[in-house]
């Protein structure tokens, strides 16, 4: 029995620094990043501007239970905006636990709120909640990302985008170094997603991404992305905690996240025709409101982002083409909302803004060490080395 | 020792107990779990089958290239069409970077094949413009005109390979849908309010549709599969008000350019047919409110444009419609008075389709020629052949590059099928583009089928420290006592074998 235990804390012991040990490899890695770079010189151009014709958002609360009522705020909140800005709920994929509106302790039943003082309902009007319950699965979100469904499911449940879709990609619940948690029942990982953007990106699913993250070492979930094209920001760095923003004392728990919450705050202020930048909202973020570290990540993105208006992917449409019904020959070309090429062209050499450089640092300190594969061996061939310790030390003590 | 004892008895001299025995038992354990390891091998591994990578390389880099022949006769006396087939063979093949022949023919020899890349064209005095009559390109010609020849390139040129040739080519392409074996269509007549009266309740868009629409669908349903619906809605609001502006001492009301890109109102407006995944290609009718009348597209320096149209790139188009001052009620609107409506439509539907129009200066008695039908027929053929091989070359890469991707049974059938039904395609490409568009087509469907094959779903990424973690609990409290009891029985039988040296 006493040798049990010891071997009990042996083990824990060892399995602990072990742990450590890989780690402290891990946060060294991402040859993808080479391999990005790479693929991305040969993809590179203004021809890859704002170029889609159409939007599309995929909204995700990975929690569920009452006490994280905040993320599906979070994420109601996110519904509500890119509506309101023009996404037709055909072209929105929202997974959402959605167990708290009619949850035995919500006081105000078939509500949601995001402030403290109840203003603005959030469950109130059309909501279409796409994926619901135990459908928000790991699964189901890569398969959502990934288009490989079944032949039975329906068109509401499917990203039918094509290479000239802008995707607004939003995610939030509990989560650590480079995973998300879904429904405390299982993970996301930081390579599972880039996995799935560069399938993405392979069958021409998407003209570009906006990928953002609010949960806790949200940064960790963008450091893997390796596929061109892809915007990215998170609510906090690796180490960092993300926090709610307020409590309803009526309600109960807390109502919204604080990234997410300023982040819908600078919404509010755009309408459908708005010309503000990615750059304005990022400009927008500090410590001292969020009280975290929000991240960039802009590398893997070809335009600048002063040019890059936030109606690109929260918004409808990019252009209309008018119709010149008398001569019915040609098109006038038609107004259109993006910057023209030449002026694209030429912004190529601006500098990047300040707030991009420490994102860069952060990117560059995950590179992978230069032999990845024999990594992985070792690390793979740990559970024998722990046998092999465990098994010399009991037959050594004796 | 007392054997009354039973509690405290020696294990050694148990009457099962000798070494024998004991290593027999441990060998038994060892053995079931050398045999349970292929077992478990085969289990946990995951079905990964070769796919033919190099034939998929092979495959991507070749082009698909059709042959035009074009069959040159001449009703005009004088011309000597031997010299200026050749001459439009030089100068053609040069503009369009492409190979291709002009044949001379005498001026009775006429013979329209409508399957293969061949084109008849007639120099004539007869016409006064370009016509394309039974898919014969009749060209005026003035056997004193020395820039005659150089107009017939131009048509020419324009008709064969309209999508280089037209200026701002670039510009139009994005409005094209990219290819889909079916295709849905959507009509809507949308009334902004019809609460407010003098609206439209409703229309005969079926009748309106038999002449301009339908026959155009016949024409292209060689490429794609059309369904028509239509519905009319009474409520559809916009959600911007529109700007005033006045003109001649009349208000009017205008959409500015940045309100065109948001005139759809999708939240409200229930347009989506969500029962198929089929695109959808949607056409609206709308009528402004009788409180909003009339309403204008507005150019950019805020003045009316005498358009009352528009396109949304790869998603539809829609028609403005100012009743007449004059009207007093609710109206019906008749076939007749659509036609206007759905000969925009037409339009519409032609460029988000990919259709390329006449070049200016050519006209055609039927509604689409075989010249435009081909060269759409090119074009999808062209792209389709390109998206396959793309496809293709991305599964194999991605196969390679994701380690725990199965691949299946399907998949490698369907990669297979679609490398045969691309090699089809090449193949039919010397003899007609219709063939090779419908090769081309299905090599897209099964290489995207393969694709997005369910099965195809990478194993969740978990990293070592996990597996270690997941897995030590189960098997090192197994293994340890395993391991040791192994350990100790050898060092016993050490101990042993040099007793029985030291005794000897």
């Amino acid at each position: 029995m006493r040798l049990f235990t010891w071997t009990t804390t042996a083990y824990f012991y060892i399995t602990f620094c072990l742990s450590l040990l890989t780690t402290t490899f891990a946060s060294d890695g991402a040859t993808s990043q080479e391999a990005a770079q790479d693929f991305f010189s040969r993809h590179a151009g203004p021809e890859n501007g704002s170029n889609h014709t159409n939007n599309w958002a995929v909204l995700v609360c990975s929690s569920r239970y009452w006490f994280n009522y905040r993320h599906m705020a979070n994420a109601l909140g996110m519904y509500r905006t890119v509506k309101r800005l023009g996404i037709p709920d055909s072209n929105i994929i929202l997974m959402l636990a959605d167990d708290v509106a009619c949850n035995t302790r919500n006081k105000f039943p078939g509500t949601v709120f995001s402030n403290q003082g109840r203003h603005l309902d959030l469950y109130g009007e059309n909501i279409e909640v796409d994926y619901r319950g135990y459908e928000v699965t790991v699964e189901n979100f890569i398969r959502v990302l990934t288009g490989r469904m079944d032949a039975s499911v329906p068109r509401s449940k499917r990203l039918l985008t094509d290479d000239r879709s802008n995707i607004f990609v939003y995610m939030t619940g509990h989560g650590g170094n480079e995973f998300l948690k879904f429904q405390d029942n299982e993970e996301i990982s930081a390579f599972d997603i880039a996995d799935a953007f560069e399938q993405m990106w392979q069958k021409k699913r998407y003209n570009e991404i906006f990928f953002m993250v609010d949960t806790c070492q949200a940064n960790t979930m963008f450091s893997k992305i390796y596929s061109p094209n892809v915007l990215a920001t998170g609510s906090s760095e690796l180490g960092e905690n993300s926090y709610s923003y307020e409590n309803d004392a009526d309600v109960g728990v807390a109502v919204i996240d604080t990234f997410t919450h300023y982040n819908l705050e600078f919404m509010e202020g755009i309408n459908k025709t708005s010309q503000l930048t990615m750059q304005d909202l990022f400009n927008t973020y500090s410590f001292e409101k969020i009280k975290s570290t929000p991240g960039v990540h802009s590398d893997l993105f070809t335009r600048p982002l002063d040019r890059t208006l936030i109606t690109d992917f929260f918004g409808g449409v990019a252009r209309a083409e008018l119709i010149d019904e008398n001569a019915i020959v040609e098109h006038t070309s038609g107004p259109t909302t993006d910057v023209d090429e030449a002026e694209l062209a030429r912004s190529e050499d601006i500098p990047l803004p300040d707030i991009l450089a420490d994102t860069k640092n952060s990117a560059t300190s995950g590179r992978r060490s230069s032999s990845p594969g024999l990594m992985k061996q070792l690390r793979a061939w740990c559970p024998v080395a722990v046998i092999g310790v465990l098994a010399t030390w009991i037959v050594m003590s004796r | 020792m007392d054997k009354s004892h039973c509690g405290s008895r020696n294990p050694l001299e148990l009457s099962f107990e000798s070494p024998f025995l004991r290593r027999c038992i441990l060998a038994a354990y060892w053995l079931l779990i050398l045999l349970a390891v292929p077992a478990w091998w085969r289990t946990t591994s995951i079905e990964r089958l070769s796919l033919p990578t190099s034939q998929v390389l092979k495959q991507a880099k070749r082009e698909i290239e059709f042959p035009l022949e074009i069959h040159l006769s001449s009703s005009v006396n004088g011309v000597d069409t031997g010299a200026l087939a050749r001459e439009l063979e030089r100068t053609l093949e040069h503009r369009l970077s492409r190979r291709l022949s002009v044949i001379p023919h005498g001026p009775e020899d006429i013979f329209v094949s409508s399957e293969t890349g061949s084109y008849w064209v007639k120099l004539t005095q007869d016409v006064r413009q370009s016509t394309i009559e039974n898919e014969i390109l009749l060209h005026p010609w003035d056997i004193h005109d020395p820039i005659a020849s150089s107009a017939l390139t131009n048509s020419l040129a324009a008709l064969l390979s309209p999508y280089t040739e037209q200026a701002h080519a670039e510009e139009r392409e994005h409005v094209v849908s990219k290819y889909a074996p079916r295709f849905r269509i959507a009509f809507t007549l949308l009334n902004e309010d019809a609460a407010s009266g003098r609206s439209a309740l409703s229309w005969d868009i079926r009748e309106a549709l038999k002449y301009n629409i339908l026959p155009v669908l016949k024409r292209l349903e060689t490429l794609h599969n059309f369904t028509v619906e239509s519905q009319v809605q009474y409520h559809a609001p916009l959600a911007f008000t529109p700007t005033t502006v006045s003109v001649d001492g009349t208000d009017v009301y205008g959409l500015t350019p940045e309100d065109l890109t948001v005139f759809v109102n999708s939240a409200e407006w229930t347009l989506s047919s969500g029962v198929t995944n089929d695109p959808v290609l949607h056409f609206l009718m709308f009528i402004p409110s009788a409180s909003r009348r009339p309403l204008h597209i507005l150019n950019d320096a805020g003045m009316p444009t005498g358009s009352h149209s528009f396109i949304l790139p790869q998603w539809g188009g829609v028609v403005i419609h100012n009743p007449p001052f004059e009207t007093e009620d609710n109206f019906y609107l008749s076939a007749s008075q659509l036609d206007h409506v759905s000969s925009i439509f037409r339009l519409q539907l032609l460029s988000l389709l990919g259709v390329p129009r006449l070049p200016s200066g050519v006209k055609s008695t039927s509604s689409l020629s075989r010249w435009q039908i081909d060269a759409l027929l090119r074009r999808r053929a062209q792209e389709n052949v390109r998206e396959a091989q793309q496809t293709l070359e991305s599964i194999v890469k991605l196969v390679e590059q994701i380690e725990n991707m199965p691949v299946g049974q399907d998949v490698k059938q369907d990669v297979e099928d679609a490398l045969a039904a691309l090699d089809q395609a090449f193949e039919a490409a010397a003899l007609s583009p219709k063939l090779a568009f419908d090769h081309s087509a299905r090599a897209l469907t099964l290489a995207s089928r393969a694709f997005f094959n369910p099965g195809m779903l990478a194993l969740l990424y978990f990293p070592p420290e996990h597996r270690v973690a997941v897995y030590t609990p189960l098997f090192a409290s197994a293994t340890v006592p395993l391991v040791v009891a192994v350990v100790r029985e050898v060092v016993a039988w050490r101990k042993q074998r040099k007793a029985a040296a030291l005794n000897n």
